[in-house]
């Protein structure tokens, strides 16, 4: 079985122009953590998970200054959630994404995956454009299913 | 044509000159190429500061490929020790940073109580100095750029200049120590300097310039500090920072103080500890760290390689490795001897003359260039003044000095200065520009750089 035969082809992209707020709606309606984002030619130009919306809010230094716990939330993140109303998401989104190819074998995407720690990996065809996705949970029952 | 390719073009053909002139001043072949490889490397930190070690690593080559310098000489030049010292003092950080230590000190400031502008000031910057001397420049800054960003949200005040006070005190404690700057413990090294003698001779002058730089900045930043005034009676006191983050004082951050506590005692002890024990000099002072570090990857062996491949700056220090390296083939081929001639003949032996040239030279230089880059450099010229019977104690101290209050003139002076602005820049989503920095960077360096200038040349401790 290849990636393309198993993968999620109804891909909701966000544009990299949308508001960062109404993106944050969109992952919370989905019940998702994170989406693709694809620009007017369905080329894939970076992610938009949690992580990156959380990243952007906390300060910056919190991992180099070493083991301590957070009391109270800092003024700096009330400030950044208050401005978050003026972000796009290209402002915010994660640039370098790891892919995978719509014809690698489904244990190249669970390498990819591992490799990258990565939980979801958009699909792209031979033209670079983003034709689906797939997530960890995917491989696994594909991989299962394949052997039985 | 493209602007790296431009860069490139300029790098090349400036070595080739610089090369070709040595020759032209009745330098031998072997002495022109290593000035020519040495300006490689220079040019290269300068044009190409994400590739610096490349230049190095070919630079290196050339060297051998050429026979300007032979593998041993090249190896006894690279300063193992030195390189030994950094890795021993980067692993007890990286163990003193995951036990809590320097979020603890963040704590320590957020929790000072009734903060006025004047308090706040005088804290940072005396917390920068020690904590700069302490541990090395580049850790200190960002744990007080952490906490000063909170103290600004806080009170709602604009950053930068409070982020360019922090910096300014970092450059300044640099100074202090063996500890603070790599060009201590380079020029420790290479003049058999002890860390007594930093306390006697650095420290003194490195708080005279800390107090000045508080007067200068109580006075350049007289608007931003009046704004945080208004602001603090506004908001009161600041309950929620003292609140804001907490550190577990457990037994490891007071096991890894303790470590770190002792390690510095006997830094500070070195050179009676090699007296008593008949060690060559500077043998303990490299060798401690070195010890410490061995028994916390004893105590942390599970995270023994981690301290190794994490907390060690490879990368820098590779490149360090290298370009003493370079440097010392300056010496080995008399490249530096006849520069140094050149220069005691045209400052006519006068010392005041020379130890101006060394400080302003290397002030000046570290301005714009990394500077250990720079001492690496000078290093061979001063001992080459040793021949026409030069006294080199100033010079070392001008050297050292000139080497840290430099990086205080521009935005891109300093390691340090570059890490805040960093930090800044990702967190307040600005860009900071050359001439917010410029200013008060440019006076405190330069009325700090004549204060040193006027303690060397006036008082006989340093001569």
């Amino acid at each position: 079985m290849r990636v393309k035969d198993m993968m999620i082809r109804a891909v909701k992209g966000l544009a990299p122009e949308a508001a960062a707020l109404e993106a944050l709606q969109v992952l919370n309606e989905l019940k998702i953590s994170g989406l693709p984002v694809i620009d007017k030619t369905n080329k894939l130009v970076g992610m938009l998970t949690e992580k990156e919306i959380l990243t952007h809010i906390l300060p910056k230094y919190f991992e180099q200054v070493g083991v301590f716990s957070y009391e109270e939330n800092p003024k700096a993140v009330k400030q950044k959630i208050k401005s978050f109303v003026n972000l796009k998401v290209q402002d915010i989104m994660r640039r370098e994404v790891i892919t995978v190819g719509e014809n690698a074998a489904l244990c190249e995407a669970a390498h990819i995956m591992l490799v990258n720690k990565a939980r979801r990996l958009p699909v792209l065809n031979a033209a670079k454009q983003v034709v689906g996705i797939v997530s960890r949970g995917d491989i696994v029952k594909a991989l299962f299913k394949e052997s039985a | 044509m493209n602007k790296a390719v431009q860069k490139f073009f300029w790098l090349i053909a400036i070595s080739f000159v610089c090369a070709y002139l040595a020759s032209q001043n009745g330098l031998s072949p072997k002495q022109s190429i290593s000035i020519g490889i040495f300006c490689v490397s220079i040019l290269g930190t300068l044009f190409f500061w994400d590739f610096r070690l490349s230049f190095a690593f070919i630079g290196t080559s050339v060297l051998l490929l050429t026979k300007t310098i032979d593998i041993d000489h090249l190896v006894r030049f690279a300063s193992l020790e030195v390189i030994l010292f950094l890795v021993g003092m980067m692993v007890l950080v990286g163990l003193l940073k995951e036990e809590g230590f320097f979020a603890w000190i963040v704590q320590l400031i957020l929790r000072i109580k009734h903060l006025t502008p004047a308090k706040f000031i005088f804290v940072i910057s005396a917390a920068s100095a020690v904590l700069s001397a302490m541990t090395s420049e580049v850790v200190s800054i960002i744990f007080i750029v952490a906490a000063v960003l909170e103290i600004c949200d806080y009170f709602e005040v604009e950053p930068l200049p409070f982020v360019i006070i922090a910096v300014l005190a970092t450059n300044i404690g640099s100074a202090a120590t063996v500890l603070g700057n790599p060009i201590g413990i380079l020029i420790a090294s290479k003049a058999g300097l002890t860390f007594e003698d930093f306390i006697i001779k650095a420290m003194p002058l490195a708080v005279v310039c800390l107090l000045a730089m508080i007067g200068l900045v109580l006075v350049l930043y007289r608007k931003p500090i009046a704004l945080l005034r208004e602001r603090m009676r506004e908001l009161g006191d600041n309950d929620m920072l003292i609140r804001l983050i907490s550190v577990p004082p457990d037994r490891r951050l007071r096991i890894g103080l303790t470590i770190f506590g002792v390690t510095l005692v006997l830094i500070a002890l070195h050179h009676r500890l090699e007296l008593m024990w008949g060690l060559a000099e500077n043998t303990a002072l490299l060798v401690l760290p070195l010890i410490s570090s061995g028994g916390v990857m004893i105590w942390k062996w599970q995270k023994a390689r981690s301290y190794i491949e994490r907390d060690v700056e490879w990368w820098t220090l590779l490149f360090f490795l290298l370009l003493f390296a370079q440097a010392g083939t300056l010496k080995y081929t008399g490249a530096t001897d006849v520069l140094a001639q050149k220069i005691v003949q045209a400052a006519g032996q006068d010392i005041n003359v020379l130890t101006g040239v060394v400080l302003w030279f290397s002030a000046i230089g570290s301005s714009i260039l990394d500077n250990v880059v720079l001492v690496a450099a000078f290093i061979p010229i001063i001992q080459g003044f040793q021949n026409a019977g030069i006294n080199l104690s100033s010079l070392w101290w001008a050297l050292l000095f000139g080497g840290c209050l430099g990086g205080n003139i521009t935005l891109v002076g300093s390691t340090a200065n570059i890490v805040a602005i960093g930090i800044l820049e990702k967190e307040k989503n600005i860009r900071v520009s050359f001439f917010a920095w410029f200013w008060a960077g440019l006076t405190v360096g330069i009325i700090t750089t004549i204060i040193v200038w006027v303690a060397l040349m006036v008082l006989p401790i340093y001569r």
